[in-house]
């Protein structure tokens, strides 16, 4: 697989070093842990993409469960959305306008996975339940992170896509995030796939390709 | 809650400038095309009406007699003039009349003394008359009596003509119908009396008519000779005062019977006014659809990042549509409901001098219907341009 953009430099570094990028194949398993490392530029935002579906731009083929994903319809896409995939995109996409409970329950209304207990319980987990009715716009990027992934973890999922989720926490908060995805996906038996340019989420376990 | 938070998301940039510009355009539009269309409808019921003063789908035709004796046979219509002007696509239905070959001669009892004349008898066939009066129709040997339909020229003729001036009474259309004629039919060396009675009168006929089936009858039995070709044609008109009719009778040398050109040049004059302020009502309707459609353009363009990021999290094009079909679907249902009233009001309006005029109303439903489903056009549209919009946002 590659992204369009990379066509004219698959002979070049990074491209032609990468464990993902021009292998004959990869894959991904349930119940496993993935931090895909790359310095920034290098896809790793496009390849999350690709997995959920949003982007098309590239070469070779991404396979579920040995289907082909490229001719998957809207409707497909949506179910895989609320059921099957969970992502945090890098750069977060709260609403702005809305409070952060708000922005989680605009998610978990569609899914219905979460009671509102659960959701304050994690909000608490990650020590942001003090801001619970404040517009995301009033919030720090670190804030904004934790509550995007309250967001990404109200849905139930076979994996969860995380784009570098830990850049703008402390070492503290790393930990925490870490845990609860953690228990999340092993309660699931769901697959981790993380990205991380340097700050790397302290998963217990994982298997680390470099992109 | 989750509606409540879409919503307030994607209500945003919502222009109501921009809506309630649409909405007054349209609504302009759709009472223009509505009102107009509802006008049309009461006004032609004058038309429509069957005995009414300016029927006119109706034209008698017949040849120029000029000269004296224009025994010539030439005021005569042949059968390829008559097929020439059924072939014409303004000529609906085309009926000869049908004279009798035979001589009439009529006669009047009262109290042993009777009054008598000559006559002359025509007939159509059935469905050019106007009037269907009860007793009409010949049975030979089983009828009692030979209905008769007058022209209601002929009794003005007498009532305000003769009667005036002798110093006669003055009847009724009830009183001369319980008249009991007696005809004498002779000819082909045969002469017999029959019963009749006038049952009607007509103001599209300038004739005396019977029933065909009894022409049938009187002719093959008081006539030697071969059945005549018709003088006189009667055509049903596709449309009131069509001018494609006027200008071939006129090119063929054709009269029409009556003067009531000028009604049906009105007539013509009407519907095209009409269609002008319709196809106006239309264009305006047209234009505010693609002014509604820019406006959810520019509406969905500027909400594009909202609308990708519900569908990233999972919302389906349909669940993010509805929010926007709804306020469509509202705009268009007010415009309707007020380009309704507007259209009732008016024909409210013109419904005073319309039944003075002794027209009866229409029913609006037709034209509620008609609107109904031009909202329900547009409304569609505007509902297919959303949908295909964002879903076409789906994929980046």
């Amino acid at each position: 697989m590659l992204p369009h953009v990379f066509r004219d430099s698959r002979h070049e570094s990074p491209v032609k070093d990468s464990e993902i990028w021009l292998r004959e194949s990869v894959s991904f398993r349930r119940g496993r842990c993935y931090i895909i490392e790359a310095e920034s530029g290098t896809g790793k935002s496009s390849l999350c993409s690709y997995i959920y579906g949003n982007r098309r731009d590239y070469e070779g083929t991404i396979l579920f469960d040995g289907a082909d994903i490229a001719p998957f319809g809207i409707a497909r896409w949506c179910e895989l959305r609320r059921r099957a995939l969970a992502w945090l995109p890098q750069e977060m996409r709260l609403f702005p306008e809305l409070t952060v409970i708000e922005n989680i329950e605009i998610k978990n209304r569609l899914t219905g996975f979460r009671s509102r207990a659960d959701i304050m319980g994690m909000l608490e987990r990650l020590e942001i339940a003090n801001k619970a009715d404040i517009p995301a716009a009033k919030l720090s990027v670190g804030q904004q992170q934790r509550v995007a992934i309250i967001r990404a973890l109200c849905q139930p999922f076979d994996f969860l896509l995380i784009d570098e989720p830990v850049s703008h926490l402390d070492s503290r908060n790393n930990e925490t995030v870490a845990s609860l995805i953690d228990s999340e996906a092993r309660r699931l038996g769901a697959g981790i796939i993380a990205t991380s340019v340097g700050n790397k989420i302290r998963l217990r376990d994982y298997e680390l390709m470099k992109l | 809650m989750s509606k409540n938070i879409v919503w307030r998301l994607l209500r945003r940039n919502i222009s109501v400038g921009q809506i309630a510009g649409y909405a007054l355009a349209n609504l302009v539009g759709l009472a223009i095309v509505l009102t107009a269309i509802q006008f049309y409808r009461d006004v032609t019921t004058v038309w429509e009406d069957e005995d009414s003063f300016i029927s006119e789908d109706y034209v008698i035709i017949s040849k120029k007699v000029s000269g004296v004796g224009g025994a010539s046979a030439s005021t005569r219509f042949g059968s390829d003039e008559i097929a020439d002007i059924a072939s014409q696509p303004w000529a609906r239905k085309v009926g000869s009349f049908n004279s009798a070959a035979f001589n009439v001669y009529a006669k009047v009892s009262f109290g042993g003394s009777s009054i008598g004349s000559d006559l002359f008898l025509e007939s159509i066939p059935d469905d050019f008359f106007d009037v269907s009066p009860e007793g009409w129709g010949y049975e030979p040997g089983r009828s009692d009596y030979v209905p008769i339909i007058l022209s209601k020229d002929y009794l003005s003729l007498y009532n305000f003509g003769f009667a005036n001036s002798r110093g006669m009474p003055q009847v009724s259309e009830d009183v001369i119908s319980m008249v009991p004629l007696q005809l004498s039919l002779s000819g082909n060396g045969r002469q017999e009396w029959v019963d009749a009675r006038i049952v009607g009168f007509s103001s599209r006929l300038n004739t005396i008519a019977v029933p065909e089936e009894f022409m049938d009858w009187a002719n093959s039995r008081f006539s030697s000779s071969a059945p005549s070709t018709p003088s006189r044609l009667i055509v049903m008109l596709d449309k009131p005062g069509s001018p494609e009719a006027e200008s071939y009778l006129e090119s063929h040398g054709y009269e029409t019977a009556g003067d009531r050109g000028s009604n049906s040049k009105a007539a013509y004059f009407l519907s095209l006014v009409t269609s002008v302020v319709i196809a106006v009502g239309l264009i305006i309707s047209i234009l505010a659809f693609f002014i509604l459609l820019l406006s959810i353009y520019l509406l969905l363009q500027k909400n594009r990042e909202k609308i990708r990021e519900l569908m990233l999290l999972g919302y389906s094009p349909a669940q993010v549509s509805r929010h926007y079909h709804l306020i469509i679907i509202c705009v268009n249902a007010a415009v309707l409901i007020c380009a309704v009233a507007v259209m009732l009001a008016g024909s409210a309006y013109w419904r005073t001098p319309l039944s003075a005029l002794g027209v009866d109303a229409t029913s609006p439903w037709p034209t509620i219907i008609v609107g109904l489903l031009l909202t329900l056009l547009v409304t569609a549209g505007n509902l297919a341009a959303i949908t295909r919009t964002i879903r076409k946002s789906f994929f980046g």
